[in-house]
């Protein structure tokens, strides 16, 4: 059961210019004291293609947490443009939240992110090299996609489980990663295994 | 009589397998499958009783919903009270509810329908035993005991007063245990199984009364459930599926003798779920007619897989009324309401059904105390009336401890009304914290919000406390969460004006019996914040790429983005832990006791406590007293003894003694664990995970009991060592109230003994008035109250103040 949940997740200043920092209001509800910090991290998705254009952002520890409801704001750079294949830098991308604890990630909260220039000539015309200074950044912040994983909050191993707290309206279907889902009769896995389990039940 | 399908009464079109009316009838609760979990739902009941409330906008249909249980949740049963919802999954948990009153907005946070709960329930407790889908839950007539039944052949009785405890496991079963129900006296369980029989166990020892084979010879393992039933006077019992001649039946088993001579026949499939109305009627007595003194009778709902519900009294032949294809699956289960009118049914098809009688059709029902009448003139004192525990009935043999006792219940009355007093203002106050509206808090939060730099130069912000949770179980919070346990000991030791710890310089050259030691404190010297104690928070989670990304991503063509993005959502990075800080070994030391002026430890090996593992020393301290203690690497901390001269273990960070003890209730409530002293100072940061560690961790009660004494002798034992009284009391307090409060008289005894010494003066005695400079006979007068508030002690209490009376009269 976890000892922390998500509350809500404001998003300020939205939209913004692309060079503007992110924003996040985060509320969320521990139900006892916890002995060590949550860790969380806004990562930005560079491109769909692979992780290695993902940035983090930033990290950030939130401690020490008693048992209540409390509110931070975390306040994130923005991503350094450079990092970013050209092709993806216009368009739709991802950014997550996550938080960790005892190095177990046990929520993500990720929201799509549209860039565009808001500047109708530039929309029509865009620049082969994208101009980030023009470039503005919506972050869709109806529709934040929630997954939360089973961990454990005190010190022995313990399995972990994938819950995608969504209904299946918007057409997204099945997480596409194999993480162990109820009903397929895994066990649980490891971290760090999860590639070579994807691969046996494959 | 009236039938009602309502259908806002669903889990998105997946089934629903246990339905439930709340004692005061105003909610009901629903449990089944939702997205990859198991869901309960709370829901109000009068759109369902009423046309006006159904179409009224204002009037909310759902009231919670839960998504805790992993998987499909098979029964929710509320308790007796009505003040908990208990939940039995295929996850083999068993969740307790209790509700929560709270402030602020309560959508459910990521879903994207506009979930809001009315009403908020919260786990109070998690009961792990079974290892198989728990199938049935049923509490006890007055509500001590929950039992559960699981595909792994048990039943598991659980104490529902002091829960995770377990009072009995009920094994006997050979099958798949499906259904459970209590007699109403409280005498006996009974429960259903697939290895085709029903046995009846006694609630008196926990052991096999009877097992009945004869009606179920021929039934096969059919349905999901088996739920069986008591009447409310104890006369009968219904079990759920039984053939009889190669038709299914529900067998009607008389209590005298378990004797199976009538069954109710009718039903094409298996029967699934009998319930009995809880009351018990007498014939509507007409005006006019003569005062025939009429027989009581029970009544009684059949449900089964032909997907049919039928409704019987027990004194006539026929059912009263039948209904065929209520559903489109088979009935999963039944709930009446308290008053005995309504009926709701629940199927497999995911809807539910309710059916409205009137006072005509079924007959008058019998008050209260005319059942309870029954129960005592059938059976003596029945146990739904009687009060649980058998030292209720304990006399009060002294006037002190009458004392004690009023006292405690006053203390008690007097903080429920302040618990109630806080909450009412709580809900008043909705969205103002400490004055400030929550929208002027949100806009000077990023102003005020208190960041500060861990260690390794991390950034980390406190949050700010925006309420607090109010099921009463929960330590408090306060604004900008200000540690409640010692603090960081890195950041006590850097304050040069707190002189109870000298940090000593490892690396100071160890030249013995030379040098003057000079008489400032040492600590000056650019003392280093310990940051071994926090090197497992420091994780440098790199999210390293993933060895093979989803196969779905290696596809050479352009994905759909918002396809290719699925993945970032759901899939988890992968942290990699921090290696942890290693600072340089010197074998042997010399420590100066700065104040004495005398060197307390010379060359002392610390070979025995090194060998064998890449442990370093990381800090060594002096406490006010003189004596040292040394940190480890790995968490551990020696302080040194000279009067052993030995190195005794102190405290150890991955103690599993400390994550299992739970002496949370042991806790005076004001005093929240705020001892400060040397003790706490070595032991950084309590671990709090033990003080929660009861409902987590699934070892037996028994043993949990022993890690926790364990533990706490431990404690009593280090603060002895390093000569901390004011941690000594603390702790030998704690010690004490919860030997009290689990019942150990022995070691009660022992401490009594050896606190209060020999009463009369003898030659040859080795007893020691004082303990850490504290007088022993002190620590015993404080200790009475505590042990006075358990009546099973009273004897003790009174020998120990007879003894302390003549030890002042002399």
């Amino acid at each position: 059961m976890a000892k922390v949940s998500v509350l809500n997740v404001a998003v300020l200043e939205n939209p913004s210019p692309f060079h503007s920092p992110f924003r996040f209001e985060i509320s969320f509800e521990c139900s006892e004291a916890l002995a060590e910090d949550l860790e969380w991290k806004i990562i930005y998705v560079g491109s769909a293609e692979s992780e290695e254009f993902d940035q983090i952002l930033d990290s950030v520890l939130v401690g020490p947490v008693p048992a209540g409801r409390h509110m931070f704001i975390f306040q994130a750079d923005a991503p350094n443009p450079s990092l970013i294949p050209e092709t993806d830098a216009v368009g739709v991308t991802v950014v997550l939240i996550t938080c960790t604890y005892h190095g177990q990630e046990f929520i993500r909260v990720g929201y799509y992110v549209n860039n565009e220039y808001p500047n109708p000539e530039l929309r029509e015309n865009p620049p082969l090299k994208p101009d980030f200074s023009q470039l503005q950044r919506n972050i869709l912040a109806s529709n934040p996609r929630v997954t939360r994983f089973h961990i454990n909050w005190d010190n022995n191993t313990d399995s972990l489980e994938a819950v995608e707290n969504q209904d299946p309206a918007l057409g997204c279907g099945l997480p596409l990663s194999c993480a162990p889902i109820k009903g397929l009769g895994l066990p649980g896995c490891i971290p760090g295994l999860l590639p070579e389990n994807s691969m046996d039940c494959i | 009589m009236k039938l009602l399908k309502p259908t806002w009464v669903n889990h998105n079109g997946k089934p629903i397998f246990s339905v439930d009316i709340h004692p005061d009838g105003t909610k009901f609760a629903t449990g089944g499958q939702g997205q990859d979990s198991g869901k309960v739902v709370i829901w109000n009941m009068s759109p369902v009783l009423q046309e006006d409330d159904e179409k009224d906008e204002n009037i909310p249909k759902m009231l919670c919903q839960m998504d805790n249980h992993l998987a499909c949740v098979n029964c929710v049963r509320w308790s007796n009270s009505g003040m908990y919802l208990a939940s039995g999954g295929d996850d083999k948990l068993i969740m307790v509810w209790k509700r929560a009153t709270y402030i602020g907005p309560s959508t459910v946070f990521g879903s994207s329908g506009k979930l809001a709960n009315v009403e908020q329930w919260r786990c109070v407790s998690i009961l792990r035993s079974h290892s198989g889908d728990v199938m049935d839950v049923a509490w006890s007539p007055h509500d001590a005991w929950l039992a559960s039944c699981s595909v792994d052949n048990t039943v598991v009785i659980w104490n529902a007063v002091k829960f995770p405890e377990i009072l009995a496991t009920l094994r006997g079963h050979s099958g798949l245990v499906k259904g459970l129900t209590w007699d109403p006296v409280g005498k006996y369980i009974a429960s259903q199984a697939d290895d085709r029989s029903l046995k009846v166990w006694r609630t008196l020892d926990w052991q096999l009364e009877t097992s009945i084979t004869k009606p179920f010879d021929e039934c096969g393992g059919t349905t999901h459930v088996l739920r069986l039933s008591w009447s409310p006077d104890g006369h009968y019992l219904v079990s759920a599926h039984a053939m009889n001649n190669s038709g299914p039946t529900a067998q009607i088993i008389e209590r005298e003798g378990w004797k199976t001579n009538m069954d109710f026949v009718g039903h094409r499939k298996a029967v699934t779920v009998v319930k009995f109305n809880p009351k018990i009627f007498k014939k509507k007595q007409k005006n006019g007619s003569s005062a025939k003194p009429s027989c009581p009778y029970c009544c009684c709902a059949v449900g089964s897989k032909d997907r049919s519900l039928s409704v019987w009294l027990t004194c006539l032949k026929r059912p009263l009324v039948v209904i065929h294809e209520l559903f489109d699956k088979s009935i999963m289960d039944i709930s009446w309401t308290l008053n005995g009118l309504g009926i709701l049914v629940c199927s497999m098809d995911g809807s539910v059904a309710f059916l409205d009688f009137s006072q005509d059709e079924l007959g008058d029902p019998l008050s209260e105390e005319e059942k309870s009448r029954i129960h005592q003139s059938t059976y003596g004192k029945s146990l739904a009336i009687m009060t649980e525990a058998q030292l209720s009935t304990a006399v009060i043999e002294n006037p002190e401890m009458l004392k004690y006792q009023r006292r405690q219940q006053q203390q008690q009355l007097d903080h429920k009304s302040a618990s109630a007093r806080e909450t009412s203002s709580a809900t008043s106050v909705a969205g103002v914290v400490n004055g400030e509206s929550l929208e002027d808090i949100r806009k000077n939060l990023l102003k005020k919000q208190v960041e500060t730099r861990t260690a390794d130069g991390r950034r980390r912000i406190t949050p700010l406390c925006i309420a607090q949770l109010d099921t009463g179980d929960f330590s408090t919070a306060f604004f900008n969460s200000i540690p409640l346990s010692g603090s960081l000991a890195g950041t006590m030791l850097s304050s040069h004006s707190n002189p109870q710890l000298l940090p000593l310089d490892s690396s100071t050259p160890n030249s013995f019996g030379a040098s003057k030691p000079s008489t400032e404190p040492v600590a000056t010297a650019g003392a280093r914040p310990a940051g071994d104690t926090v090197s497992k928070d420091s994780v440098n989670a790199t999210s390293t790429p993933a060895a093979s990304s989803p196969s779905v991503l290696t596809t050479p063509s352009k994905i759909e983005p918002m396809k290719a993005f699925d993945s970032r959502f759901t899939e988890r990075s992968k942290a990699t832990p921090g290696a942890p800080a290693l600072t340089s070994v010197t074998p042997t030391t010399v420590e100066r006791d700065v104040h004495r002026q005398v060197v307390v430890v010379k060359e002392e090996s610390l070979h025995s406590i090194l060998a064998g593992s890449d442990m370093t020393v990381s800090q060594i301290l002096l406490t006010q007293h003189g004596i040292p203690v040394m940190n480890l690497s790995d968490g551990k901390a020696y302080c040194f003894n000279p009067s052993l001269s030995t190195w005794n273990l102190v405290s150890d960070k991955q103690d599993s003694l400390a994550q299992c003890a739970d002496f949370r209730s042991s806790l005076p409530p004001q005093d929240a664990m705020l001892c400060s002293g040397p003790l706490a100072i070595v032991q950084g940061r309590a671990s709090t995970s033990g003080r929660q560690a009861a409902r987590l961790f699934s070892v037996p009660h028994v043993v949990q009991q022993e890690t926790t004494l364990a533990y706490l002798e431990n404690q009593v034992a280090a603060a002895l060592t390093l000569q901390s009284s004011h941690e000594y009391r603390h702790w030998l307090l704690l010690y004490a109230r919860y030997l009290v409060n689990e019942g150990f008289e022995y070691r009660l005894r022992e401490i009594c003994k050896d606190l209060l010494g020999p009463v009369h003066y003898s030659t040859g005695s080795q007893w020691e008035s004082t303990v850490v400079g504290l007088r022993k006979r002190e620590l015993l007068k404080e200790l009475l109250p505590v042990i006075g508030q358990n009546l099973r002690f009273q004897r003790l209490f009174t020998e120990c103040q007879e003894q302390l009376d003549i030890l002042r009269d002399k």
